[in-house]
């Protein structure tokens, strides 16, 4: 048995197929046919025509737009002539001719001093790989016709390998490189299909391997697995299918406490294509949609059309359900070029969310207008991140109104009453709550920040990761006094942190009458499923005595005790 | 030998990228007319996406639009309009 790192759950058999990039050695010839040689070439461009095309066709949004433009590129008759020259007038072989040929333009495209233009010159380059694949017959491993129950074993897979793939036919997938976020991740999980990573030497352990079982939980891989230890993943196999099985009877249904209290149950997203996971675990809505995603994929600052098709592509798929859009949250840490965003000593108590768009109001009216635009066109809220000040809000509003004032000049739809809301994220703003409710619409606790500003931990330092715990009696504290500020000027609550999704946190915070959580997508059927169990009343006397509690330790004990 | 010519102001803020492009050659290619863009004193084909991005065709630049042939007159107002509006950004 040997182990990776699990990143896909499930358990699954077949038969390995490696799936390698070759190393080639393109040898310069002088063809005999020149006709043919032609001939040859064409033969691979159209191939990969029909590559992008059929890629271009499956993808929706910015990604289709990109795809479009990349398509005219290898369809544009120009890209071209330079390789069918030399064919034609230095009787060069194909394999040559198109590495000779392509390479001029790209570096063409590598004098414009411009990052836009230096992405394109990878753009041709790309093509050029896959006409000179095309030429050499490497793609003779089709990944979207597999032979049933098959393992792909790769030391790395693309998205576009991972997006051609022949999903029901594949029983697991096995990787040297890929993360958990990583989007053939991601899209493993969608399908349901095992992702086992962080194997090394990939290509010689499985070299003579016909047979495996895999557990995607565990990370555990059998090699020609013996009878008991086929048995043993069968029946893990056949738990797993039981609770899905079991899953299946909460899709479709409201989320409702044994004695009749009612609660939103929501679905996290970063990008559009998350919807489908939210469609399919019949989630209420979406809690958070994480706009990021728009700034860090992109060499420019994102246009208010993009921005607006890809608000409007959720709220429209959501069809009238609740959709909350957060503003722009990010600082230092992460970067993005064209922000210019200073690295700073502690960029988590810097320049960042709310205070780097209060302080760029043109970048952040882009958005604003975006977010308007696209209420239109669905149930659409509007969530502000990092609120620490009421004059923080203030001003975010007044800016609200402003775009609301120049699309109602010029006649553009939007939802009027529209509402704006607060992520609670900061201890000064989840002390101050009933002031803040006074003022917006409703309240999102983001949990992972609440604590890591509360006890004046950074998450990601491991020395003190100890010292990072939901359990600490201040944070129980700030989350009761946020539910009940809401509550008072009677506006809702939600949550949209990792503690919504928390099976052992969900009994203290529906005692505390938390409205809405907001969650993974793969955790909402299991959550529903936890609420219906649960008896508010007991929930209330759970919050009662943790209330008063003094350490951390005494929380956690008291929770997990919790019977339901 | 009469073309049809127009002159224009890039707006777009990022220059010609992408999406624009492949406007430009989408709108270009209905047309029979050659179509051709001069900017910075060099002559670009209208339907080739390869010849416009490799242009570099910086934000503010003055463009003249150049169509030639039987629907040169359709060709030439469309793609002004085309210019005019940003190609539909804001």
């Amino acid at each position: 048995m040997i182990k990776g790192k699990g990143i896909s759950k499930g358990v699954g058999f077949g038969k390995v197929l490696i799936v390698e990039k070759q190393d080639r050695k393109i040898k310069k010839e002088i063809a005999e046919n020149i006709e043919k040689e032609l001939q040859r070439f064409k033969i691979a461009l159209e191939e990969v025509q029909k590559d992008i095309e059929e890629t271009m066709e499956k993808s929706s949004g910015t990604e289709k737009e990109i795809m479009t433009a990349y398509l005219m590129l290898v369809q544009d008759p120009t890209l071209t002539i330079e390789t069918e020259n030399l064919i034609k007038n230095s009787k060069y072989n194909a394999e040559y001719a198109t590495e000779e040929g392509f390479d001029k333009i790209v570096k063409m495209f590598e004098k414009i001093e411009d990052n836009y233009m230096a992405e394109r010159a990878r753009d041709i380059k790309d093509i050029k790989n896959k006409i000179i694949a095309k030429l050499f017959n490497e793609d003779n491993i089709n990944l979207s016709q597999l032979p049933e129950k098959t393992i792909i074993v790769a030391k790395e897979l693309t998205t576009s390998d991972t997006a051609k793939l022949d999903f029901k036919n594949v029983s697991g997938i096995i990787t040297e490189i890929g993360g958990v976020n990583s989007h053939t991740a991601i899209m493993a999980r969608t399908h349901s299909i095992p992702f086992i990573t962080e194997i090394y030497k990939i290509t010689e352990v499985f070299n003579d391997v016909e047979y495996i079982g895999m557990n995607g939980s565990n990370g555990e891989i059998y090699l020609n697995p013996s009878k008991d230890e086929e048995n043993k993943l069968l029946e893990i196999q056949r738990k797993i299918f039981e609770e899905n099985n079991e899953l299946e009877k909460y899709k479709n249904i409201e989320t409702i406490t044994k004695d009749g209290f009612k609660v939103e149950l929501l679905s996290n997203i970063g990008i559009p294509s998350d919807i489908n996971k939210v469609l399919d675990c019949t989630a209420e809505g979406i809690g958070l949609f994480r706009t990021e995603f728009l700034y860090m994929d992109s060499k420019q600052m994102p246009t208010e059309e993009e921005q607006f098709f890809a608000y409007k592509e959720v709220a429209e798929k959501m069809q009238g359900k609740p959709v909350i859009i957060r503003t722009l949250d990010v600082g230092g840490d992460k970067e993005i070029k064209y922000l210019n965003l200073p690295k700073e000593e502690n960029p988590f108590l810097g320049y960042r969310a709310i205070r780097l768009c209060l302080d760029n109001i043109e970048m952040f009216k882009i958005q604003i207008r975006a977010i308007l635009k696209a209420s239109a066109y669905g149930n659409v809220f509007i969530m502000i991140p990092m609120i620490s000040s009421i004059e923080e809000l203030r001003r975010t509003k007044e800016i609200v109104e402003q775009c609301k004032n120049e699309l109602n000049e010029k006649n553009i739809p939007y939802k009027k009453d529209i509402k704006l809301g607060i992520m609670v994220e900061i201890p000064s703003t989840a002390i101050m709550a009933e002031k803040f409710a006074k003022e917006c619409d409703f309240f999102s606790i983001g949990t992972n920040d609440l604590i890591q500003y509360t006890v004046a931990v950074e998450r990601g330092n491991e020395k003190i990761a100890g010292l990072y715990s939901k359990y600490h009696p201040a944070v129980i504290k700030l989350i009761k006094c946020t539910i009940d500020g809401a509550h008072k000027e009677g506006i809702f609550c939600g949550m949209c942190g990792e503690v919504a999704g928390d099976s052992k946190f969900i009994p203290l915070l529906i005692g505390m009458g938390l409205d809405e959580f907001s969650m993974n997508s793969n955790k909402v059927l299991q959550t529903r499923k936890l609420i219906t169990q649960l008896d508010r009343n007991e929930c209330e006397k759970l919050v009662q005595e943790v209330i008063n509690m003094t350490s951390s330790q005494e929380v956690k004990d008291r929770m997990e005790k919790f019977k339901k | 030998m009469k073309m049809k010519v127009k002159k224009v102001i890039l707006k777009n803020e990022s220059g010609i990228h992408a999406r624009p492009a492949s406007e430009i050659v989408k709108i270009a290619s209905k047309y029979q007319s050659t179509i051709n863009l001069i900017a910075n004193g060099k002559q670009i084909n209208a339907k080739s996406i390869l010849n416009i991005m490799s242009a570099g065709i910086k934000s503010s630049s003055e463009i003249e639009i150049q169509c030639d042939g039987i629907d040169e007159e359709m060709a030439i107002q469309e793609l002004e309009t085309a210019f005019n509006n940003n190609f539909g950004e804001q």
